[in-house]
């Protein structure tokens, strides 16, 4: 299910894309609020099947993902994003209440949050996955 | 990325800034929790909150103290300053004070979420303070009205990174009642109790998910330094091992060593029975006087004789005026005796100073002293098994006119020994002692005179 992002996290400005899975509406509407903030555009899903087919179309370039969110788990969402060559390169930070760090990494995950959500850390993590994608892209370029 | 295993392993806690309370709550309240604090109107409930608040001001995140509809904001700030604990400076910057009572009662209990909301993605809160949210609870038209709020309020606080505080007029009653203390992972009940011309304050904890703490009731003052607070003693993790000492100490009463085998083993507890004039205080005082002569620290404890006569006493039995050198005193009117709190004194005083022999002068005064008999007893063996463990041996006078052993059932739990002292006054008043029990040694069994000579007790 895409939901629409709160209007302080609607950002369809240059900001680079950002896609948000996540369950509980008030999660979302934080990480979205602080995400948008931050100066990048944010989308938001409730659902892992939702995420993976807006990770296909509007090709953001972090998924955020909830472990625990219906349909497709955020782990599951994290493989099958990696083993997508469409998708493989989009990066994946997971943000859950589970400790699962570790589950995460095998899964493919770039990053791992433990909630609740920390502004600062949300957003250097994001930030500083970003730059790694800036990095890449310009590796490529070349 | 950090393995799963050790941000387990670490689950954050938010002192409180008394040591005390962060003791009974296994290191604070958990990091990013929501907790109430509750009890009757006076209980003290702000000031624990603000002196928590005032404890954690600082860093690079405020602390908001939200107002409801209980008390004016200017009311609070006002009562704030009078307390040590108050620092101007970080009042407006790291703590924030602010009132949602207007969107209250423009918007009912609906404006509450916002309000948070706005606060949290604005100025970023570590701590928030809702004080009261009973009366946001008063508020409420419905019990789906009441839940759709919470619903809402609970899933921003557990959402953020935040530890919030529902400070509230609750009694224990509603506990089973409100749908907010399903919500809240901590709950602290503080109560006042009557007794006699006294009043007792008494906090414990509830619940505490995901925590160990110490249960019980714990006994608090308030002050201007805001909330002291006197841990319930309990037992020792490891009890003492009793058949390793073997090691005895003389009890400074000439003649009672040998009708011990050798006087009394070292750390065990002995409780001192018989009336008024049978010598107790005495017996008590040379055992301490005794230490001291060793090089072990004393500890005097004692309601009934104030300073001054415990003064002449000692004087007498040493021969000379002046202080008692190796021998602390503590004195306390029994009029202003409050168990818990005097207790946790001696016992820290104690281990602070590393005393070896400690006397409790009577422990009649803290049984009328006690509101909960029971708990006092308990007190008291838990007291005398830290002591104990401690190698502290220790002797408790009770003023007693017989022994009946059988209706101190109590009493022998938690005292090794138990002499008695009798005062015959028919005919010529004699003095008696007499060993009612030695716990694992061999002991004399007779009554004995005792005798005052030099102004110092013996056994005849």
């Amino acid at each position: 299910m895409i939901v629409p992002a709160t209007d302080s996290s609607r950002s369809n400005g240059p900001g680079r894309l950002v896609l948000v899975a996540e369950r509980d509406s008030a999660t979302r509407s934080l990480e979205s609020h602080f995400l948008a903030a931050s100066g990048v555009s944010v989308q938001c899903v409730a659902d892992g099947q939702a995420a993976l087919e807006l990770a296909k179309s509007a090709r953001p370039e972090i998924v955020i993902t909830e472990i625990l969110i219906p349909r497709i788990d955020g782990l599951a969402l994290c493989r099958r994003l990696k083993a997508d060559a469409e998708t493989s390169d989009t990066r994946v930070l997971v943000v859950s209440v589970l400790a699962a760090a570790v589950r995460a990494r095998e899964a493919g995950a770039d990053g791992f949050l433990l909630k609740p959500i920390s502004e600062d850390r949300l957003v250097a993590t994001v930030k500083n996955l970003l730059s790694q994608e800036g990095s890449r892209d310009e590796a490529r370029d070349v | 990325m950090k393995p799963a295993t050790s941000e387990l392993a670490t689950l954050a806690r938010l002192e409180t800034g008394n040591e005390k309370l962060d003791m009974i709550l296994g290191g604070g309240f958990p990091a990013s929790s929501i907790n109430i604090l509750m009890g009757e109107p006076g209980c003290g409930k702000t000031i624990v909150a603000e002196s928590l608040v005032f404890a954690n001001a600082g860093g690079d995140r405020p602390i908001l103290y939200l107002t409801t509809l209980s008390e004016p904001l200017d009311k609070i700030v006002r009562y704030l300053q009078q307390f040590t604990f108050y620092d101007e400076a970080k009042l407006g910057s790291h703590v924030i004070y602010e009132s949602v009572g207007d969107d209250l009662v423009e918007h009912g209990i609906a404006g509450l979420a916002p309000r948070l909301k706005d606060a949290i993605t604005s100025i970023r809160p570590k701590i928030i303070v809702i004080d009261s949210f009973k009366a946001i609870h008063d508020l409420a038209t419905s019990v789906p009205e009441m839940r759709r709020m919470l619903f809402e309020v609970a899933g921003l606080l557990t959402a953020y990174d935040t530890t919030a505080f529902f400070v509230g007029e609750y009694s224990s009653h509603d506990m089973a009642r409100y749908p907010e203390f399903a919500v809240a992972d901590g709950v602290i009940e503080l109560a006042r109790d009557k007794l006699g011309t006294r009043d007792e304050r008494y906090l414990r904890v509830l619940k505490l998910r995901g925590s160990s703490y110490l249960e019980g009731l714990h006994a608090f003052k308030l002050s201007r330094d805001g909330i002291e607070v006197f841990p319930r003693l309990t037992t020792p993790r490891f009890p003492p091992q009793y058949t390793q000492k073997t090691e005895r100490v003389s009890t400074g009463t000439g003649g009672l060593d040998a009708l011990f085998g050798g006087g009394m083993p070292r750390g065990r507890s002995t409780v001192v029975l018989g009336p008024t004039g049978s010598g107790k205080t005495t017996l008590g005082l040379q055992f301490v006087l005794e230490g001291a002569r060793r090089g072990e620290p004393g500890l005097y404890v004692h309601f009934e004789e104030n300073p001054t006569q415990l003064a002449e006493h000692v004087a007498s039995l040493e021969g000379r005026a002046g202080k008692a050198d190796g021998i602390g005193f503590i004195y306390r009117s029994p009029v202003e005796l409050q168990i818990d709190s005097f207790v946790s004194e001696m016992y820290e005083t104690v281990r602070r100073e590393g005393v070896k022999r400690v006397v409790v002068d009577a422990v009649g005064e803290l049984i009328v002293a006690a509101s909960d008999q029971q708990r006092l007893v308990w007190y008291l063996y838990a007291l005398a098994q830290h002591f104990a463990a401690r190698d502290v041996t220790s002797v408790f006078l009770y003023e007693r006119s017989a022994l009946d052993v059988p209706d101190e059932p109590r009493l022998s739990a938690l005292a090794d020994n138990i002499l008695q002292l009798d005062v015959d006054l028919e005919g010529k008043a004699r003095r008696t002692l007499r060993i009612v029990k030695a716990r694992g040694i061999g002991h004399d069994l007779e009554r004995h005179a005792l005798a005052i000579a030099n102004g110092r007790l013996t056994v005849a």
